[in-house]
């Protein structure tokens, strides 16, 4: 039960830590986001009209094939990554935290996530596509299509942005964390019990 | 010898990852499809209004519950998938179910875990509709940083305290 204890400590420590980068990093971060997901989208456009722009808590899209006058959607930000957080908390939940092998561990695990946001983020924009323009919509995306990019992306909101992180830190999360259970350890005792 | 270990380790823990994203997609999609959302998930999340509404009028605010939306005179929250701790119930069964562990052990954890989900859920809705009528300001960030992560981790945290194995085995075993 103490041991329960320390991580949740350990884990509200980090979260705390976690929220403090994200609140810091958040702007230029949403930058660097919307240029990568706007290359993406137009590396399969043809013609590339595709226009994604950071603004404060949002991604405003645009196309150069819309009318001037036309509204451009505008996409939340936070929730597309703010599971930042949730990652920084899970690593946070380890021993020896400091340790360079788990520090290497939780850059990759931010490489990682950043190509999660990516992807949701193209799969956001496509979806926008697909669903909310009207005639638009219809006339560019079939229902195959439509029905792929809106399932990815509310596969997403619903639980793969929740997953994202427990999922790329389960494996870089290395001996001696608390999360260590059957794993490896409950093996290894039950191998004993079974040799003994 | 040790490279070894270690990368059969790496093996379990891989797969496990993959066991664990396949049976969050199979659950997703059965809660999501029409039939699992119309069925369970919306009179679940009714359920957690009424409750919700029979908390916050304990609490003494003036609140009525239609459906899923709880309202007073001054806000009104729609509790939506995302809000009722379905999602990291999903998370939270994915993970008990792909980890190896008995069947009997397996139906306890998701049994308790699901409560304790549940109830930190019904603190985060209680406390969430108590911001938005209090301090509207705070209730955007609350909503999508604070409790979402809260409840979240709460269900990490519940999974690695059932994962781990029972104290009383490890003092057998040592």
């Amino acid at each position: 039960m103490r041991a329960a204890v320390r991580v949740g400590w350990r884990i509200l420590g980090g979260f705390l830590a976690g929220l403090a980068l994200w609140l810091a990093l958040s702007r230029p971060y949403e930058r660097v986001l919307a240029m990568g997901a706007e290359f993406l989208i137009r590396a399969f456009e043809s013609p590339a009209t595709t226009r994604l722009e950071a603004r404060p808590g949002e991604f405003v899209v645009t196309r150069s094939d819309w009318p001037p006058a036309s509204p451009s959607p505008g996409l939340p930000a936070d929730d597309l990554h703010f599971n930042f957080v949730l990652l920084v908390a899970l690593f946070a939940a380890g021993d020896k935290i400091w340790r360079s092998g788990r520090v290497a561990a939780f850059g990759v695990a931010c490489g990682v996530l950043f190509l999660v946001h990516l992807t949701a983020l193209v799969f956001e924009v496509h979806a926008v596509y697909a669903t909310r323009l009207g005639a638009w919509s219809q006339t560019h995306y079939g229902p195959v299509a439509r029905n792929f990019w809106a399932a990815g992306y509310h596969f997403y909101v619903i639980a793969g942005r929740f997953a994202a992180p427990f999922a790329i830190w389960w494996p870089l999360r290395g001996e001696g964390s608390e999360g260590e259970t059957r794993g490896a350890g409950w093996r290894r005792r039950r191998n004993a019990r079974k040799n003994r | 010898m040790s490279s070894h270990a270690d990368s059969a380790a790496r093996r379990r823990s891989l797969l496990f990852i993959a066991r664990f994203l396949a049976l969050l997609l199979v659950l997703y999609f059965a809660v999501a499809s029409h039939p699992g959302n119309d069925r369970i998930i919306v009179p679940f999340t009714a359920l957690i209004a009424r409750v919700s509404g029979t908390l916050l009028r304990w609490i003494g605010e003036p609140v009525t519950v239609v459906g899923t939306e709880i309202r007073s005179s001054s806000f009104s929250v729609q509790i939506e998938n995302g809000c009722n701790g379905v999602e990291t119930a999903l998370l939270f069964g994915s993970a008990v179910l792909a980890f190896p562990a008995s069947w009997k052990r397996r139906l306890l954890g998701l049994a308790l875990g699901f409560v304790a989900i549940q109830l930190l859920n019904l603190v985060r809705v209680v406390s969430l509709f108590w911001i938005g009528a209090h301090h509207p300001t705070l209730f955007t960030q609350s909503h999508t940083v604070i409790w979402q992560s809260i409840v979240v981790l709460w269900g990490v945290l519940l999974f690695l305290l059932w994962a781990k194995p029972p104290s009383r085995e490890a003092a057998t075993q040592a």
